[in-house]
């Protein structure tokens, strides 16, 4: 893990290459821009430098995020939250913590993660979820059938696995992106 | 032999779902998913407009990444990719550009500003730099896909 404080707050992040900008920006980029979650964004307007991959990226994340039935939303949030505190991606781990914190009311969950640790005690199924999404992250090649049992011991069925897996998988993708393009300021108080 | 360009859906062939699979119906029921897969890989490997990252640099990269990954049927699908297209050569470009792959693969937490003057300094442009982030993050995304699907279709097997 890299040296970040996570946190509940709101964080920003700086590019280190400079942004598009709406007033240059071809008809590609801004199309792309306004089919991603935040047109405005230093983030997705860095990622506007290659037009076509954004275009295809930001339909992909949203429907990993929020595509109807399988695995709860607050669960698959937990699994990126999971996933960008290994990667130390300090923005990825606010922005997602704060999502699972309005859908659950249980900002407990989050900050025993932060404090004690992804072995910290939590209730057989958000272990059982904790435990995939580190394992993919860690070790993806050494997952075996045996780390499916967890999941199915807590009831989980094959679309809640998808759902999972491809949560976990996604931000192995944003948390490369994020933390190579630029870094995370942090809020007010921390700075 | 190589293909050039991949017709189809990769990630079903590359774990074994074929039609009217239990793997494959389940894949159909997040065709968004499906879609958008296929389609990162063909903007990011196969792209009408490589820009200053090149065709075999694109296959170069995701060959190391799944590599790396320890993903052997995805290798053997880049290294596939990378022979049908004519290797880049051994220079202070191509080791720049791995360097910055094997970091973005292996410790994305490490990169730096720094890391990208480097890439600079071998050529390449703010949508090349963002162009090889976003290809390193595919595979990275890809690989870990691949092997959740594998446990399902593992675990029906049994």
């Amino acid at each position: 893990m890299s040296g970040g404080k996570f946190t509940l707050e709101a964080v920003e992040w700086d590019p280190w290459l400079p942004p598009v900008e709406a007033a240059t920006a071809t008809p590609a980029q801004r199309a792309a821009l306004e089919a991603s979650p935040q047109a405005n964004s230093p983030y997705f307007r860095t990622l506007a430098h290659d037009v076509d991959s954004l275009a295809e990226r930001s339909p992909l994340f949203h429907s990993v995020m929020y595509v109807p039935r399988g695995l709860k939303r607050a669960e698959r949030e937990l699994a990126t939250v999971v996933v960008s505190i290994i990667n130390g991606c300090v923005y990825c781990s606010s922005v997602h913590a704060r999502r699972f914190v309005e859908l659950t009311k249980q900002p407990e969950v989050i900050r025993a993660l932060y404090d004690h640790g992804l072995d910290t005690p939590l209730p057989p199924r958000l272990r059982a979820i904790v435990d995939y999404a580190a394992k993919l992250t860690r070790a993806p090649a050494a997952m075996t059938v045996a780390d499916l049992k967890p999941l199915r011991e807590v009831g989980m069925d094959d679309l809640e696995i998808l759902d999972l897996t491809n949560a976990a998988a996604m931000f192995a993708n944003a948390n490369r992106l994020m933390q190579t393009l630029g870094e995370p300021i942090p809020p007010e108080g921390q700075r | 032999m190589a293909p050039t360009q991949f017709a189809g859906d990769l990630m079903n062939e590359i774990v074994g779902a074929t039609p009217g699979s239990t793997l494959a119906a389940l894949r159909a029921q997040r065709p968004e998913i499906l879609r958008h897969s296929q389609g990162s890989y063909d903007v990011l490997l196969t792209p009408a407009d490589p820009g200053g990252l090149t065709l075999a640099e694109r296959a170069l990269v995701a060959r190391r990444v799944a590599e790396l990954s320890g993903h052997a049927a995805l290798t053997a699908h880049y290294q596939a990719l990378l022979a049908g297209r004519a290797e880049p050569p051994a220079d202070t470009r191509r080791d720049a550009i791995l360097a910055h792959a094997e970091l973005l693969a292996t410790a994305p937490g490490g990169a730096t500003k720094a890391h990208l003057a480097a890439l600079e300094a071998v050529g390449l442009s703010a949508r090349d730099i963002v162009a090889l982030a976003q290809l390193v993050a595919f595979v990275a995304y890809q690989v870990r896909a691949a092997i959740g699907l594998s446990l399902l279709a593992q675990e029906k097997a049994a």
